[in-house]
């Protein structure tokens, strides 16, 4: 399904002054795949999507649509078109009209424009009498989709989303997310989606794109993400996780004070390197001694909380830092707040992010 | 606190409602009820007749009307076409500029208009500020460019330049940036942005302008007797004449009537469609 | 998608076209005034300030300061108290009847001025009043009156009944209420509503036309001697009718600097 490069970005750079927004990007999108830019506020991607859609003129670099550049190209010349933030639907116009207009501003004729406005109607699973309801009388979920037929109607070489269902609730997000994943499949398009939730980008995803900072931190598979993170941010970013600080040069590897490991575990690093260490809260179990496992610690429970079908445990180290860990409700860990326990995991479920010498 | 919302909201009403009663309601029934009076009575006790108004289409008195409202019109169109850019410029283009030009605008409205017209007067009149100096320093003379149709036209326009401007920023104001960018994204060309989103979602702001700039015309006095000369005679003029020399206050006021009613049927039209806490409360 | 720099531009000296057209009239008055010619002919040969001499010594002239000025402090004052009543029916409170009060408010404003002027002539006729000064200010509130409720209406439409609530909770009456948090969070708004008014009145001519009978303001005794009668003191008087209102602005801006400083400092 995936195929050949529909969008290349080459050195791509944004500057408003003396402020780099945008810092020599590069990033190619692949044919019918969906790709999601996460990123914090303020990481860049709204100037990046504002780039691609063509509401905004890079400083720097190139973007080519199929191998011809387009950054100078203005956004109604463009075969892309985006979703909003808010979904910009035009409140004066009914929903039918709306869906329409795109077709209108290419001058199709009425009747060809109604027949189109009906068939994204049931796509979307819109009833057909919605035609003529206004924007103002539709619930949030039905205009998320009135924008979405409009964006389709377009028939966009690439769908680009901005944040789209950050004003909704819970469980109509989680709803429309499913959609969304399933539009995609259904019309095999290339959607390119930025969000600053990192869940909403794993539920829908064929890759990743982590942004900070004004450039890409890793751009890879959710699962490659959450289990080798290139760095220190984007494993913080993909969930919770415990950190340690190694030093090649320490005997075996160990650097952090409160960390314990199997003799001569060779991690990989030698002499004058440096990494990280992490493992996420979900592989460290409860040990009965030490060396039952490639690496302990000793804990102090601290705090336990319940998050729905998991549990979520606080542990302090004896160097003061926190260790967090997280069992099924059916795996609940036998201590109460105040007992000193030996947590332990191994070294399949590291991952070790090398910072260099 | 629902309850007294409403009673405060009565009580706050009554001193400004009794003012237009006394100064505004109650004038208008007192010329309403002059213009059912026969000719040249100065009482209200005669029996009611209509002859005020036979006269007023028999002698010709409707061409003034004519007049009034065509220039009033034909200022109306010129004046929502020179605002538009910078209407436009203040609501989406111009920061600190906006304020500038506003408080210019506002500032030149403190000045009686017709010391402004006046100054047009010294302006546009032979050997005036233009023709005076084109003549001494180019040597090109010309003929005063006052008392015709076209100079009460531009009194007009110039006079109520600040009605159209301010309702028209207003309403552009309220036009959401991502509409445009959203309708341009699907590939609408600037055209047709201004056809498809900006005109209809800044309708309340055109409809308030238009509705003043042209009301205010078509009632205006003295561009005509300052620019005009006696080009042409508005209704305003002829209300004044009968009110005042001819001493005929019927006739005034069934002129007065068919006026104010053409301007009230405008007015309330258009008002009705106008949704007025959107535009004054807007705290842009 | 902004405009492009040169649009921008374009825009730029657009507005500045604008205001130069709204105030090339008053360069023509400001230079007649100090032309020594008797017959005014441009370009001027000999600049004097002999016509603001002989104006400032004229009684008339100071008769029509004195009128103009009574009539604007009045109609000033009552469209405050007016304005500040219309202001809170027109967007603070949720009454029954609002958005026709806020329609019929605007009626006097969507008015041709001569029109009303000869009407209001007639009514005070009617009742048997003689026109002078007094009369003009009832014509010149029922057009300014509006204007000043719209203006602090625009302040009461920022206002967070919240705070009014909060204060009743704390057991404050209507009376206080309206005291210590409606009036003075409204306060800029009057003041601002107060200096429209006085200056709308200060310069206003339709309705001072039809209702000062025999007094005169400013504004109508130069209309009457530039229709018939010119004297070389027209644009003078002009000029000097501008200048009170460009002194009252100046003035209005000291104050308020005076004032955000001081609050600035005792913060």
């Amino acid at each position: 399904m995936v195929g050949s490069t529909i969008l290349k970005l080459d050195g791509l750079s944004k500057n408003f002054g003396a402020f780099q927004a945008l810092q020599n990007i590069s990033l190619e999108i692949f044919e019918g795949e969906f790709l999601t830019i996460v990123g914090p506020s303020g990481s860049g991607k709204t100037t990046l999507i504002r780039l691609l859609v063509g509401m905004d003129e890079p400083t720097e670099g190139e973007i080519r649509l199929r191998g011809k550049r387009i950054e100078g190209t203005p956004a109604n010349k463009r075969p892309t078109c985006m979703v909003f933030q808010s979904l910009a639907l035009f409140p004066h116009k009914t929903v039918g009209q709306n869906i329409e207009f795109p077709l209108k501003i290419r001058r199709e004729p009425q009747d060809r424009r109604q027949e189109r406005a009906n068939e994204l109607l049931d796509l979307l699973r819109l009833p057909r009498d919605y035609y003529h309801k206004r924007i103002a009388q539709c619930s949030g979920g039905e205009q998320q989709r009135v924008a979405l037929a409009r964006a389709l109607a377009f028939d966009p070489e690439i769908l680009f989303f901005d944040e789209p269902l950050s004003a909704l609730d819970y469980r109509l997000r989680k709803a429309l997310e499913k959609e969304l994943k399933d539009l995609h499949e259904r019309t095999g398009k290339t959607f390119v989606y930025i969000t600053h939730s990192l869940e909403e980008a794993m539920v829908m995803s064929d890759r990743i794109a982590i942004m900070n900072a004004g450039q890409f931190e890793q751009i890879a598979t959710a699962d490659q993400i959450y289990a080798k993170p290139v760095s220190k941010f984007v494993a913080e970013f993909m969930g919770e996780v415990n950190l340690f600080d190694i030093d090649g040069s320490e005997r075996s590897g160990i650097a952090a004070s409160a960390l314990h490991s199997r003799e001569n575990l060779n991690l990989g690093l030698v002499d004058d390197e440096f990494g990280t260490l992490m493992v996420r809260p979900e592989f460290i179990r409860q040990i009965d001694g030490e060396g039952n496992s490639d690496f302990w610690v000793f804990g102090k429970l601290r705090a336990e909380y319940l998050l729905g079908s998991r549990l979520h445990y606080e542990f302090e180290c004896k160097d003061g830092t926190t260790l967090t860990v997280e069992k099924l409700r059916e795996d609940r860990l036998s201590c109460v707040a105040g007992d000193e326990v030996l947590l332990g995991w191994d070294v399949e479920n590291t991952h070790l992010i090398r910072s260099g010498g | 606190m629902e309850r007294a919302d409403k009673r405060f909201g009565f009580l706050c009403s009554l001193p400004i409602l009794v003012v237009l009663a006394l100064g505004f309601l109650a004038p208008l029934a007192v010329v309403a009820l002059y213009s059912t009076m026969p000719e040249r009575v100065f009482g209200l006790a005669h029996f009611p007749t209509f002859e005020a108004f036979r006269t007023l289409v028999e002698q010709d008195y409707y061409k003034s009307l004519l007049w009034s409202l065509g220039m009033a019109f034909v200022a109306t169109c010129a004046l929502f076409l020179l605002c538009w850019p910078l209407a436009y410029a203040m609501a989406k283009v111009f920061r600190s500029f906006t304020l500038a030009i506003t408080v210019l605008v506002v500032m030149s409205l403190f000045v009686s208009e017709n010391i402004r017209l006046f100054g047009w007067s010294l302006t546009l009149m032979k050997g005036g500020l233009l023709e005076g100096h084109a003549r001494a320093w180019f040597g090109i003379g010309f003929d005063g460019l006052l008392y015709n149709v076209p100079v009460i036209v531009f009194g007009l326009v110039y006079v109520y330049l600040p009605f159209m401007l301010f309702p028209l920023a207003q309403g552009i104001a309220m036009i959401p940036d991502d509409a445009r960018q959203a309708a341009t994204d699907l590939g609408a060309s600037r055209w047709q942005v201004l056809i498809e989103i900006d005109l209809p979602l800044a309708a309340p702001g055109i409809a308030v302008g238009s509705l003043l700039s042209f009301v205010l015309a078509a009632g205006a006095l003295a561009e005509s007797k300052l620019l005009g000369g006696q080009a042409v005679i508005v209704i305003a003029d002829e209300i004044e004449t009968a009110f005042t020399y001819s001493q005929n206050w019927p006739l005034g006021s069934a002129l007065s009537v068919v006026l104010i009613a053409i301007i009230g049927c405008l007015v309330t039209y258009g008002l009705a469609r106008v949704n007025l806490d959107a535009i004054i409360g807007r705290n842009r | 998608m902004g405009a492009s720099r040169s649009a921008k531009l374009a825009l730029y000296a657009y507005g500045i076209v604008v205001i130069a057209f709204l105030y090339l009239p008053l360069v023509s008055v400001g230079f007649a005034s100090i032309s020594r010619a008797r017959y005014l002919t441009f370009p001027i040969k000999k600049y004097a300030t002999k016509w603001y001499s002989s104006a400032f010594a004229s009684e008339t002239v100071m008769e029509l300061l004195a009128v103009s000025l009574r009539i604007a402090l009045i109609v000033a004052a009552i469209s405050m108290v007016v304005g500040f009543f219309g202001a809170l029916a027109f967007a603070r409170y949720n009454w029954k009847h609002r958005s026709l009060f806020q329609k019929v408010i605007l009626l006097p404003i969507f008015f041709p001025q001569a029109v009303l002027g000869l009407s209001l002539l007639i009514w005070f006729n009617a009742l048997g009043i003689i026109p002078d000064w007094k009369t003009a200010v009832v014509a010149h509130l029922v057009w300014i009156a509006p204007i000043a409720t719209l203006i602090i209406a625009i302040r009461a439409y920022s206002f967070d009944p919240a705070l009014e609530e909060a204060a009743r909770d704390m057991g404050a009456s209507t009376w206080q209420i309206l005291r210590e948090v409606t009036l003075p969070l409204l306060m800029p708004g009057i003041v601002s509503a107060g200096l429209f008014a006085f200056l709308l009145s200060w310069g206003n001519f339709p309705l001072s036309l039809f209702t000062t009978g025999a007094d005169s303001t400013l504004p109508e005794w130069l209309y009457a001697k530039v229709v018939s009668g010119y004297t070389p003191l027209v644009p003078t008087v002009g000029v000097l009718s501008v200048a009170g209102s460009l002194m009252l602005i100046a003035i209005a801006f000291a104050i308020f600097h005076a004032v955000k400083f001081a609050s600035a400092k005792s913060a």
